[in-house]
């Protein structure tokens, strides 16, 4: 299925937001992309993301940060959140669901796994 | 003189100049070579990554039929950034790759290098890619004489997995004078499940240090398939392979191992009584409660200790041993309870309790100050931020002096 979303990438790590870009593009979403938490939150109030990937450990603001200051926003309470991250350890993932995220994937990451989830969370009825 | 003099002032500015010249050629031409591999990068990464989301048999199509000579360095790079990165299909396809444009051959090659830098990267490199027909070549490179080459070789090992890699890196546990036995016992960890078997058979080969590595491996990975060739071991002749075995048991905690560690809590070796101590309160076995509390009168303040806080981790059941231990003839017995309950915040819960006159509390602090072992209960007397706590406690503690 082709979407024409709008995903914004929240990383720091250049290798991968190359890589999440290719990957995303090549499947027909558009990419934004932020290299820190604080840009992710300005990107995400202004450029009307359809999903948001986000990794924890940025400058600037964490990721658990930027999740719970999104929630707060009424435009971006729908928006599903995937956290894509090294942490793998349980308190970790349970922290960052409750924190408001909607899946977590575990870096290094299976992209055709990340792509799927990416899909199932977009074609989700947000009510 | 003059001339002399000049001509030693003219060499000195000349060698000089020569040098600035050679730092700023150097500089500008490292600089090109920077400038020149962001430049090729740009072109060479969407090809890689094509191939990698993609289904193309080969990646040179994308990369215009060949790799140049002087994209190599680019392209290797590329390859093994983005293989870090991913798992699953585009991992295979990014390793597979590598192999293809020739990566693996020149690393193998480069393991040979007579510097031992290169060998070192070579390895790592292999490692990185995921080349398993590299594993007998990182095998032998276990041997190499340079450390950081051995190590580079282990992790790569690590990373390839398989029963091929396994057994190499356990081979390693038994040389302690040329390996670091907990970087290998690390290594070998981080490969999970799959290095159990290869260690329990490889068992009657293993050295000394080398079986006590094992053992610390199965309690770090935490199978339970491993729970039964464990408790065996705790039959071992020897102490240290004994208490490590009770200490792994506790790190899985699988309830059926309480009554075997309770059968060594009577060990004739403290170490062994002490892991024991500590495994049972890790599986928070009620049953044996009554064994630990009788542990805190051991002569050894390790087991003591350790059976004090496994009475602890059992809850309010543990709880109730230790207070009932208050009263016991044996003084370091008394201790370690005191101790305890105060680690637990329950001396603390019964001063709170002095305010409103509860009697329970009144006798439990009784108890305490009886013991000898008053110190939470002074500290408590000065810093309490109730003021009817603390008058109530230090009109207790000389009464009880005396």
């Amino acid at each position: 299925m082709m979407h024409d979303a709008r995903i914004l990438v929240a990383e720091d790590d250049p290798v991968t937001v190359r890589f999440l870009q290719s990957l995303l593009e090549e499947n027909g979403f558009e990419v934004l992309v932020a290299e820190d938490g604080r840009h992710a939150h300005e990107l995400a109030t202004s450029g009307s993301p359809d999903l948001i990937i986000s990794d924890l450990v940025m400058p600037y603001r964490d990721g658990f940060g930027l999740i719970r200051a999104l929630r707060t926003l009424e435009a971006l309470t729908r928006v599903p959140i995937i956290i894509l991250s090294m942490k793998d350890r349980e308190a970790d993932i349970v922290r960052g669901l409750e924190e408001g995220a909607d899946d977590y994937v575990v870096k290094p990451f299976n992209a055709r796994e990340l792509l799927a989830r990416v899909r199932k969370q977009l074609d989700r009825p947000r009510s | 003189m003059q001339a002399a003099l000049i001509y030693s002032i003219l060499t000195v500015l000349l060698v000089f100049t020569g040098l600035t010249v050679a730092i700023i050629i150097g500089k500008a031409w490292r600089e090109s070579v920077e400038v020149y591999h962001r430049a090729r990068r740009r072109e060479i990464e969407p090809a890689v990554l094509a191939y990698a989301h993609g289904e193309a048999g080969s990646v040179l199509p994308g990369l215009g039929g060949q790799v140049r000579f002087r994209d190599r360095n680019v392209v290797e790079q590329v390859l093994l950034e983005f293989i870090q990165r991913v798992r699953g299909i585009e991992r295979d396809r990014l390793g597979k790759a590598f192999d293809e444009l020739g990566y693996v051959d020149s690393n193998l090659e480069q393991l040979r290098s007579a510097r031992w830098w290169f060998r070192a990267e070579a390895a790592e490199k292999l490692g990185l890619s995921g080349a398993r027909r590299a594993i007998e070549q990182l095998a032998s490179a276990l041997n190499d004489d340079e450390p950081e080459v051995r190590i580079r070789a282990a992790t790569a090992l690590g990373r390839l997995g398989g029963r091929a890699s396994v057994v190499p890196l356990i081979d390693a546990l038994n040389e302690p004078n040329r390996w670091s036995t907990i970087r290998i016992a690390d290594i070998l960890t981080g490969m999970g499940t799959e290095v159990v078997q290869e260690l329990v058979q490889a068992w009657d080969d293993l050295s000394h240090t080398g079986r006590l590595a094992a053992i610390d491996i199965f309690g770090r990975i935490r199978l339970l398939d491993a729970v039964p060739w464990l408790r065996q071991r705790l039959t071992d002749e020897h102490a240290d392979i004994r208490a490590r075995a009770a200490h792994a048991l506790g790190a899985i905690a699988e309830p059926g191992s309480a009554q075997t560690l309770q059968k060594i809590m009577n060990d004739p070796e403290w170490p062994v009584r002490a892991m024991a101590a500590k495994a049972l309160g890790r599986i928070r076995d009620r049953g044996s409660i009554p064994i630990l509390t009788g542990s805190l009168r051991d002569p050894e303040w390790w087991v003591r200790a350790n059976a004090a806080e496994s009475l602890r981790l059992m809850g309010p059941d543990g709880i109730a041993a230790l207070i009932g231990m208050l009263d016991d003839d044996d003084n370091y017995a008394r201790h370690q309870a005191v101790l305890m309950l105060g680690e637990a915040g329950e001396i603390d819960a019964w001063a709170e309790q002095l305010a409103v006159h509860d009697e329970t509390a009144l006798d439990r602090i009784r108890r305490v100050i009886r013991s000898g072992q008053i110190g939470r209960l002074e500290e408590l007397a000065e810093m309490h931020p109730d003021a009817v706590v603390r008058t109530r406690i230090r009109a207790m503690l000389p009464e009880e002096r005396s």
